[in-house]
């Protein structure tokens, strides 16, 4: 070899052991508790698959990345949903309903404070609800915008009054990001700094990397057992699943796909907790295509559609079949997944008396999420059955909003219909699936939320839930998982996902919670 | 008898003697046309993305938003003034050094591509040092070996290395030192001010993962072009005056190789940009990449109109440079485009 090769193989040794040497001193510092270490709390690493949120202001922007980090752990509601699904008071210490459920007041409780060290006064919470509803109000999910007034009544009380009586503005006040109670004198810096009264508060953010919280000592109530908490975002499984193997991070909080929870069920350092969200996972109809205006066919779609074998295949087995619009955590829940039980013959049947014994084409067309990607490939062997030939395509999400979503420009598509309590979609004109019967829906529903008694409310609800299901609207595939996975000594943790939020109130490494949260849903 | 002159790599061509007025002419086209296509490129950029469907205030107010929100956003965000008009905000900004606010969080975008630049130059940078780590040496020894067996092995060692995905790669390394045998990071960035140690252990497996590939055909390229400098007349001249075969090549030979390469180099600055938006997905590095790819994500159209403008100005400028270089290197290519 020529000298000069010689020197270039020698350099290349040369960088080869640098390197070697570089990741022998220290290895990754962002690890636990292995290191016993005399202080006691410790900061929490949290893997995510969730987006980067796009900013930390939830009054900005639908993305529930936002909710999942600052919703409940930085800034507060005058009522909150507990992971058992009740309504418990926060930063309101009671309240009161009447009228019919159009005035609503609120004792706000006294001795709290922002984590700028500003008392929280009524009028913060006056000025934050006005801001939803006011002019040129770009807050999102248009819910808590049915609101005529907002009024301070007295020294320590809150009053408001709806446009129309509702029996979901209190769960809508808890559920939605629409009702964090904000500092005035901080709104200019929301989206970098959103400064609140909840647990924890922002100390800083990585963009498209991670989101720093520091535990808020002034926080009024349960001082969670951790020095912080960090969000780090992982846009790809494997890597995701890499770090928690690794140490990396503590706790996976939702598994990109839950069939990998395979990978840690087994392994005895970790806990896998797996639950329900408020999303139907569903293959939805436009009801104004064509064949699917039929009855009949649609009703042939769902008896032909073995959903059990799609969430076995895009789930894992994970989640929850009812065949409606509906989940657990709703107060009208009903089961109705025996209306449809798979059955190839009967679909058949439906198909001839509809007129299509030879079948039609349909477009499926699908938003780029995983589960879509596994139930697909069913849905068209499926359907084939019934001699529908199913043509597949796939394209990303802001597409899929103006196409499928605002344009109503499709056949069938699979989505994961992710608000709570959103049966009024089944009411609302024009809504992107185009059912025949919303203005009948609608009267129902209204006539439901002024009824006199929660079980009449109930009851309505209810009736809507069966006359959708009956009318074969969508085929209503299952109800998406939520799986959680963790280091074994990690308490606190909600154990269900009915909230935007990723709630970190109980949360610790090590020790235990008092039993009144374990009875609202936290893992003990 | 006149002998010919083996200091430079051929015959030596009569200069004329305006020298330096061709020379500013030619340099003053180059930035011209560089300009121009800037210019283009910009306007390709923003048609392209602007045209696109998917309203950037739907997406960020979600699918149960009010219609007033959703209007009262567009006009906050002055989406529904005419198109030129929005075209000629972004390039006086652009061309003032602005970037301008992002849709989606209303920060200045300037810091945000700066932070990520810290991670993306470096990364690409440290990519390049690898690529030519393994395409030099491997280069140089499979064209000299090209007619033995270990030749034949070496470039088929390069052939593997085209072949393999960067990020299948990427995976395999977190696999075998960051899960199994720990010295490494799996994924994730230490910035440079909390630690630089940690900066550059948080980019050794993204590098090794980004430049093997890049140098694998940049090894295919110098052993191409090596091999036709050694069946050249004037190498085997330099033998017959007595030169030993390496110390020909090196004094005569490498500088004609370098040609070609250059050309190489600058697509491979590319290809590493390129690559490096994959990397960064992989072992979740926040850099230029994975900015880009959220930012199209959320129809945050501004920040992606900066970024591409970003890119595509350093290739432009890389190219723009190398063609300049080439013609320094060889002046039997001339002045004239």
């Amino acid at each position: 070899m020529a000298s000069s090769l010689r020197h270039l193989a020698k350099a290349a040794v040369l960088v080869a052991s640098g390197a070697l040497m570089l990741s022998a001193c220290g290895s990754s510092s962002s690890t636990t508790s292995s290191t016993a270490k005399n202080t006691p709390l410790q900061t929490l690493t949290i893997g995510s698959s969730n987006v980067f949120p796009p900013t930390l202001n939830p009054t900005a922007n639908a993305s529930q990345a936002i909710d999942e980090v600052i919703d409940y752990n930085v800034l507060q509601h005058l009522v909150q949903l507990a992971p058992n699904g009740s309504i418990v008071p926060v930063l309101a210490s009671s309240y009161t309903v009447s009228d019919a459920n159009k005035v609503y007041t609120f004792t706000i409780r006294k001795g709290v404070k922002f984590s700028n060290g500003n008392p929280l006064t009524p009028a913060d919470v006056v000025f934050s609800m006005k801001r939803v509803y006011a002019p040129g109000s770009t807050y999102p999910y248009g819910k808590i915008f049915d609101v005529a007034s907002v009024r301070q009544l007295g020294t320590d009380q809150v009053q408001v009054t709806l446009t129309t009586p509702s029996w979901n503005w209190l769960y809508d006040l808890a559920a939605y990001s629409n009702g964090v109670i904000l500092d005035p004198s901080t709104i200019s810096t929301m989206a970098t700094d959103p400064v609140g009264t909840g647990p924890f508060k922002v100390t800083g953010e990585v963009s498209n990397y991670s989101v720093t919280l520091a535990r808020n000592n002034q926080y009024w109530g349960y001082k969670p057992h951790v020095s912080g908490v960090v969000f780090r975002y992982f846009s790809n499984a494997d890597s995701l699943n890499a770090a928690l193997e690794s140490g990396q991070v503590n706790m996976i909080d939702n598994l990109s796909a839950p069939s990998d929870a395979t990978l840690f069920k087994s392994n005895p350092k970790y806990k896998v907790v797996s639950s329900l969200t408020n999303g139907k996972v569903q293959l939805t109809l436009n009801n104004a295509y064509g064949p699917l205006r039929n009855k009949l066919v649609r009703q042939a779609i769902l008896y032909a559609t073995d959903r059990k074998a799609i969430m076995d295949a895009a789930s894992g087995g994970y989640g929850l079949i009812d065949g409606t619009d509906s989940v657990p955590a709703d107060p009208y829940y009903i089961d109705l997944a025996s209306e449809y039980p798979y059955n190839v013959t009967k679909a058949k049947q439906l198909m001839a008396k509809a007129g299509y014994a030879k079948g039609f084409s349909l477009q499926l067309v699908l938003p780029p999420y995983f589960y879509a990607k596994l139930a697909a490939p069913l849905i068209v062997s499926e359907l084939s059955a019934i001699n529908i030939k199913v043509s597949v395509s796939t394209i990303d999400f802001p597409l899929w909003i103006s196409q499928v979503f605002e344009g109503g420009n499709f056949q069938a598509t699979i989505i994961d219909q992710a608000e709570g309590r959103d049966v009024s979609n089944y009411g609302t004109t024009g809504y992107y699936w185009h059912y025949a019967q919303t203005p009948q829906v609608a009267a129902e529903l209204a006539a439901a939320n002024a009824a006199p008694t929660k079980a009449e409310w109930i009851a309505g609800y209810q009736k809507v839930l069966k006359q959708i299901t009956g009318d074969a609207v969508n085929d209503w595939l299952y109800i998406a998982p939520f799986i959680t996975v963790i280091d074994k000594n990690i308490v606190g943790i909600p154990t269900t996902a009915y909230t935007e939020s990723y709630n970190l109130s109980y949360v610790g490494i090590g020790g235990t919670i008092p039993a009144s949260a374990k009875q609202l849903g936290y893992l003990s | 008898m006149q002998v010919a002159d083996l200091s430079t790599p051929s015959v030596v061509a009569r200069r004329p003697s305006g020298q330096p007025h061709e020379l500013r002419r030619f340099l003053l086209r180059r930035i011209l046309t560089l300009l121009v296509t800037l210019w283009l490129a910009s306007v390709l950029v923003f048609l392209v993305l602007n045209i696109l469907p998917g309203k950037p205030a739907q997406v960020i107010l979600g699918t149960q938003a009010t219609p007033s929100s959703v209007a009262a956003l567009t006009a906050k965000l002055g989406l529904n003034r005419p198109l030129v008009d929005q075209y000629l905000h972004w390039i006086h900004g652009l061309v003032t050094l602005n970037l301008g606010n992002s849709y989606i969080s209303a920060q200045p975008i300037a810091p945000v591509i700066g932070a990520a630049l810290e991670v993306t130059g470096p990364l690409v940078l440290a990519g390049l040092v690898v690529g030519l780590l393994i395409a030099i040496p491997l280069g140089i020894a499979s064209a000299l070996r090209h007619t033995r067996r270990s030749g034949i092995v070496l470039s088929g060692i390069a052939q593997i290395g085209i072949a393999i995905p960067n990020f299948v790669l990427g995976i395999l390394l977190i696999i075998v030192f960051a899960v199994d045998l720990k010295v490494l990071p799996a994924s994730g960035f230490t910035t440079w001010s909390t630690s630089v140690t940690g900066a550059l252990q948080s980019l050794v497996l993204p590098a090794v993962a980004l430049g093997l590939v890049e140098g694998a055909i940049l090894a295919r390229y110098i052993r191409a072009s090596i091999i036709e400098v050694l069946r050249a007349d004037y190498l085997r001249t330099a033998r017959a005056k007595g030169l030993r075969p390496n110390q020909a090549l090196i004094r005569h030979g490498l500088r004609n190789a370098s040609i070609p390469v250059l050309t190489v180099f600058g697509l491979e600055l590319s290809g590493l940009i390129i690559g490096a938006v994959v990397i960064e997905a992989v072992f979740t590095l926040p850099g230029l990449g994975s900015l880009l790819l959220s930012s199209v994500a959320n129809r945050d159209l501004i920040t992606v109109q900066d970024i591409v403008m970003l890119v595509a100005t350093t290739v432009l400028v890389v190219n723009t440079i190398v063609d300049i270089l080439y013609r320094v290197i060889d002046p039997r290519m001339g002045l004239r485009s």
